[in-house]
């Protein structure tokens, strides 16, 4: 038997593909990256000209050389860390709390047909109302700290995330479901077996839009009402016309985006081993 | 004939599908016998109502009216007792191949150390080793077939329903296939019932035929085969074959000579 397992392990082990040091993959991303990071290089270039020649007023778009010895100050005395660190923690907290109780609330809701029916209307308007008109009320409720922050980042990815969740979870596969039901499974096994498994892909693609929106509502909290953030950082360098803080801020929140929509997509590969079976598979055009 | 109680049978059974513009009746006082260790395969029109004599039996739809019958007593559906393959594979995606052969086992709550020695067993039987890890995608055809087979019988089921499970793979596969059920249901001792519409396939692997008529589906009359090959390839063969075959073909009224 023991013989068998190792046999097939083999077996198995061949269908991977043999890791070299440069693959093709690894040379292409090398050559986009090169690119990239040449347009980006060009760009900054372009507008120190400009605005040095006069063309652009320095004082309305700021400039790459005043943006870097910003950034310079803003690292230094610590500054940009803390911004950055507190609009971090709101956006994740409010993105987490938001996407996982409104994508076990939306799945949940496939157990009662009846109960989705009759709450169907409500989430729907609460939909329909932009939730960054609720700041202001959520300022009052919950202060000006971190809390509030939360709250709203909370309140921008939790309807997103229960109605992809609900609506993945409605149109799960009847085939599969007939089968499961042939077989004998329960309501509970149909549940976690059939509907969570078919949903999951939806869900996590939703992760990656609120990611996006847990950010918006950190930063129009901080826009509003607080003493900490980068929105706050950028709220008032722009009320000085000190554009070049603007631009680190928004550079600093473009960065945080980033990593953190990169950080959603390793957890997806992660989750769904199944859906990257033949990503390295592209039809020659 | 067989005067054993039957291990399914269906009496008077009808189904009538709402629909716009009128109801549609679908079944029409359907009644018919399977035995144990039976291969029953139905043939009949398209839309006559095949698949859902199927998912009744199967207990996911009701009938309107008559009754199903399982070792003599009357049962709502053989729910949990029925092994099921259509066309489709129906694998499921985000499961490997180990884990997709397991399904119904692990519905019915065997513990997965006691099942996953069983499921390595049959892949190993059907030339699936190396591939227990694979997700379906990766498979052919006529791989994920053979999947959705292993899983329909490691399963145990009384009754195994198969709803033109050959239909969408090559000729060759499904020779093979073909072979490897019969073969299986020989050495597990299965009854099945098989919808098809290859007339060829159900002369070739069956004891009986049923020939439905056009909707509302009811028996339009049952064909005994008498072939006793030990595999579809040599029923084929037989000299016997293509009576079966021609004589099905009357019933379905389909033209078996140019312009009679
Ligand atoms: N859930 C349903 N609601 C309404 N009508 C249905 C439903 N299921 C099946 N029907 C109708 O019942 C009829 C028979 O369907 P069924 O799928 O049983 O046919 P079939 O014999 O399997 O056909 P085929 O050979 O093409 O697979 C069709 O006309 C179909 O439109
Ligand atoms: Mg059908």
């Amino acid at each position: 038997m023991d013989e068998v397992l190792a046999r097939q392990s083999n077996d198995a082990e061949k269908i991977k593909r043999p890791a070299k040091f440069l693959t093709p993959q690894l040379k292409a991303t090398a050559s986009t990256l090169s690119i990239q990071l040449g347009m980006v290089f060009a760009f900054l270039l372009i507008w120190q000209f400009v605005v040095e020649r006069g063309w652009i007023s320095a004082f309305l778009a700021g400039s790459p050389a005043g943006i870097f010895s910003k950034l310079l100050e803003a690292v230094n005395n610590g500054s940009l860390w803390d911004n950055a660190k507190a609009t971090v923690i709101e956006a994740i907290a409010g993105f987490l709390i938001g996407s996982l109780l409104g994508s076990l609330l939306g799945l949940s809701l496939w157990y009662s047909s009846f109960f989705a029916r009759v709450v169907e209307p409500f989430i729907v308007a609460i939909n329909s109302v932009p939730k960054i008109a609720f700041a202001p009320i959520v300022i009052l409720w919950f202060g000006t700290g971190m809390v509030s922050k939360i709250m709203l980042a909370t309140s921008m990815t939790f309807i997103i995330a229960l109605i992809a969740a609900y609506e993945a979870a409605k149109n799960a596969d009847r085939d599969l479901q007939s089968l499961m039901l042939a077989l004998g499974s329960t309501k509970h096994q149909l549940f976690f077996k059939v509907v969570v498994p078919y949903s999951l892909p939806a869900i996590i693609a939703t992760f990656r839009i609120n990611i996006g929106f847990g950010l918006v509502g950190a930063v129009v909290g901080e826009f509003i009402s607080s003493s900490h953030g980068l929105g706050h950082m950028i709220f008032t360098a722009s009320s000085f016309y000190d554009l070049d803080t603007v631009w680190v801020g928004l550079f600093t929140l473009m960065l945080v985006g980033f990593i953190l929509y990169y950080v959603v997509d390793r957890v997806e590969r992660r989750l769904l081993p199944w859906k990257q079976a033949d990503s390295g598979q592209r039809f020659r055009v | 004939m067989n005067t054993a109680v039957p291990k399914l049978s269906l009496r008077n059974v009808t189904k009538t599908f709402p629909a716009k513009g009128g109801d549609v009746n679908v079944l029409n006082k359907l009644s018919f016998d399977v035995y144990d260790q039976d291969f029953v395969s139905i043939i009949g029109p398209s839309g006559c109502g095949k698949s859902t004599v199927f998912n009744i039996i199967a207990g996911l739809l009701h009938p309107d009216e008559g009754e199903i019958r399982m070792d003599g007593e009357v049962v709502n559906g053989l729910r949990g007792k029925v092994g099921y393959m259509l066309q489709k594979d129906l694998l499921f995606p985000w499961r490997t191949v180990l884990e997709n052969v397991v399904l119904g086992l692990e519905v019915r709550g065997t513990p997965l150390s006691e099942s996953r020695e069983i499921a390595m067993e049959y892949i190993y039987t059907y030339g699936l080793a190396g591939f227990e890890h694979a997700y379906p995608k990766a498979l052919s055809g006529g791989m994920k077939q053979r999947v959705a087979l292993i899983r329909t019988l490691i399963y145990d089921p009384q009754v195994i329903l198969l709803d033109e499970p050959f239909s969408a793979l090559d000729y060759q596969t499904r020779l093979y296939l073909e072979g490897v059920l019969v073969e299986a249901v020989e050495t597990f001792k299965k009854t099945v019932i098989l919808v098809t519409h290859d007339i060829d396939e159900a002369v070739a692997l069956s004891k009986r035929v049923v020939v439905l008529s056009s909707r509302p589906g009811t028996v339009k009359a049952v064909h005994e085969i008498g072939l006793s090959q030990r595999t579809p390839i040599e029923s084929r063969s037989d000299p016997r074959f293509s009576g079966y075959f021609h004589a099905l073909c009357a019933e379905l009224d389909i033209q078996t000579k140019v312009g009679s």
